[in-house]
């Protein structure tokens, strides 16, 4: 049984910096940009989180500047494709390959420093409740603002005005220039959205997942969050499913190694990978609701005219 | 103006002709780390080595280190542009800097090359590699006599032979001592460096009952913090990861790359290298057992530094018979114990490891 609360209780740290990234760039490629930089956000937040952390002793503190640290790298981003109109594939790398290089550069000294970990909340009764206790109300308090914050977004895009434009401009923004409605600002705001929330997923893995700094700590969970979108289907219900499906299934895999089962353990590795990619491709099998989802001119730069 | 001049070149031959001077003496050695070089682990190791190498030859040598080199065009620029600026000895601390590390050995006769880990030799390429597995048994009689629930938890980094023997060495050590022990339990990480996915499986191994862990080349401390936050005996391999786990460090398998080193670099010195393999144990002074909790009683305490003294000598060997594997097959007769080739390509497991290895 503790096996089974540590797969479906860990599952939601574990999936927290994966949900936080990807909600943020959901946003972004909703308004019809594609920042591949997350990877590169989350490392560079990582370690200015670690540092402010380390130095101040508050979690608050880490969260903030990382939040920060991203949100400038995502302004790098946001002028190479809003004002230059650079190819945003490339454009998206490029500011990730920096956002990796700083973040190796600037935590160099800090490398296998630790800090305390967070505390975990326990809500009064609720916590005691054999099993469903420990997995839904034995968690850090990061996690269930992030599960705040996407049910906060489902009622973004779908309850409200500015929801809709922001998704309007993703699908044609030809159409929500004409409306009326600034594409540019309605796209930067995106961007700078995107960058927090990668912010926090950095600051998050690097001060409570994990709270030990190593260079390259992020290890692709950047990418991955930008594969859930995707795989998604860009509804942001899925994607919470499917990181709190990935975070368990990666649990699941480690929980059925240690439980000694003879499977071959390079095979049990791709698992996670493998069956979150079934699960999300068998829920979102509907060709036409995909492309209804989809933002149109993801990935296309717009140019204002006259 | 022209004493201006005139004093210019004079400085600027000056310096010219003290440097060849002084080139002509020191032996230049590079050191070429794969990673950043943190508080324990591997890059710590091999740059404790680097240290030991300034310190002992000292004005003879001079010195140049690059770490955070992995294997790829990085390496190769690296070791091109040492080899271009003259060096005599180039040491090279990834398995992965072993094809373009061969490739530089052979393009440059005159240079020492000095390779961690690999299995190919060349004239002026040499290797090294220690012998882990002789420290994972001591550690493993730690963890032996520590586990109260009789379940130790391994997290391995990927099941190679060097990986294998260290584990199986270390299951023997605990059965040695502890004969109540339970299957032993192992996740394979498989990767060298994931944070994250290490110490969720050591917190895996614990909610399924383990009570020691084993971080096996974890290339991060991560697991040994979180036995630490969760109150479990860890032992790990190469560095002393007393830091991370104040009170719940059992023990480590400490290597130490310095009396390699200055060996090798002696060698070169004296005009005695030769590409060939070093295999150091605790004979050497390569590798022990560090970082033994206080929570040990005296005579166990005792017992392990008996056992490392036992196998310094010789009079008692890690590897030696009778042992069987998983299916209760001898895989080492009685009277016999294992060469180093069948150390270094170790393909079975120990019986009372609870896993399986790839074919």
């Amino acid at each position: 049984m503790d096996a089974f609360v540590f797969v479906f209780g860990g599952a939601f740290m574990t999936a927290t910096p994966l949900l936080l990234a990807a909600l943020g760039e959901l946003t972004v490629e909703k308004s019809g940009v594609l920042n591949l930089s997350v990877e590169g956000m989350m490392a560079l937040a990582a370690a200015i989180a670690f540092m402010a952390t380390y130095n101040t002793g508050s979690h608050l503190l880490g969260f903030a500047a990382g939040a920060v640290s991203a949100m400038i790298l995502s302004v790098v981003f946001a002028t190479l494709v809003l004002f230059f109109m650079a190819n945003q594939v490339a454009a998206g790398l490029a500011t990730g390959i920096l956002g990796l290089g700083l973040s190796a550069l600037l935590a160099r000294s800090y490398e296998a420093f630790t800090l305390a970990p967070l505390s975990k909340l326990d809500v009064p009764l609720l916590s005691d409740i054999p099993i469903l206790g420990p997995i839904l109300f034995h968690q850090d308090l990061v996690v269930y603002l992030t599960i705040g914050i996407g049910v906060g977004l489902i009622a973004f895009f779908y309850r409200t005005r500015a929801g809709l434009i922001l998704r309007v401009v993703g699908e044609n923004p030809h159409i929500a220039h004409s409306l009326g409605f600034s594409v540019m600002k309605i796209r930067f705001r995106a961007i700078l959205f995107g960058g927090f929330m990668a912010g926090l997923a950095g600051a998050y893995a690097s001060t409570v997942l994990t709270p030990v700094w190593s260079q390259g700590m992020i290890v692709g969970r950047g990418w991955i969050a930008v594969a859930l979108v995707v795989f998604g289907t860009w509804r942001p219900l899925r994607v919470m499913m499917g990181a709190y499906f990935f975070g368990a299934a990666l649990l699941g895999e480690l929980a059925v190694q240690s439980g000694g089962i003879a499977i071959s353990s390079q095979l049990m590795t791709c698992m996670p990978y493998v069956l979150t990619i079934i699960v999300l491709a068998v829920v979102s099998r509907d060709a036409v609701r995909i492309k209804l989802n989809a933002p149109v001119s993801l990935g296309e730069n717009y140019r204002p005219i006259g | 103006m022209n004493v201006l001049a005139k004093t210019l070149t004079g400085m600027a031959l000056s310096i010219v002709l003290s440097s060849s001077a002084l080139a002509a003496e020191k032996l230049k050695i590079g050191f070429i780390v794969p990673n950043p070089i943190g508080e324990v682990g591997w890059d710590h190791e091999l740059d404790r080595g680097r240290q030991a190498v300034a310190e002992h030859f000292g004005d003879k040598a001079e010195i140049q280190a690059v770490d955070s080199v992995g294997e790829g065009p990085d390496s190769t620029r690296v070791m091109n542009k040492m080899a271009a600026q003259g060096a005599d000895v180039i040491f090279l601390g990834s398995f992965g800097h072993m094809n373009d590390g061969l490739k530089l050995a052979r393009r440059h006769p005159d240079i020492a090359v000095i390779h961690a880990g690999g299995y190919l030799q060349h004239d002026n390429f040499a290797t090294y590699a220690v012998r882990h597995y002789e420290g994972a048994y001591l550690a493993g009689m730690a963890a032996g006599y520590a586990t109260e629930s009789g379940t130790i938890g391994i997290i391995a980094a990927f099941p190679l032979p060097e990986v294998v023997g260290i584990m199986n060495s270390y299951v023997l050590g605990a059965q040695s001592v502890n004969p109540n022990l339970g299957d032993v339990k192992v996740v394979w990480m498989n990767s060298w460096f994931d944070p994250a996915k290490n110490k969720a499986s050591a917190e895996s191994l614990v909610s399924q009952g383990a009570d020691v862990i084993f971080s096996l080349f974890p290339g991060t401390p991560s697991a040994v913090a979180a036995a630490e936050e969760m109150g479990v005996y860890v032992t790990v391999t190469l560095s002393d990861n007393t830091r991370f786990a104040p009170t719940r460090h059992l023990a480590a398998i400490q290597v130490d790359f310095r009396p390699i080193y200055i060996a090798k670099v002696q060698e070169v010195m004296d005009g005695k290298f030769t590409g060939n393999d070093t295999f150091a144990g605790i004979k050497d002074d390569a590798v022990g057992v560090a970082g033994l909790s206080p929570d040990l009683a005296d005579e166990q305490r005792e017992a392990i530094l008996a056992k490392q003294e036992e196998i310094r000598s010789g009079a008692f060997h890690p590897f030696q018979g009778p042992i069987t594997d998983r299916e209760g097959k001898v895989v080492v007769a009685a009277g016999t114990s294992l060469d180093d080739g069948a150390i270094k390509g170790m393909n079975f497991l120990v019986g009372g490891i609870d896993t399986t290895l790839p074919n």
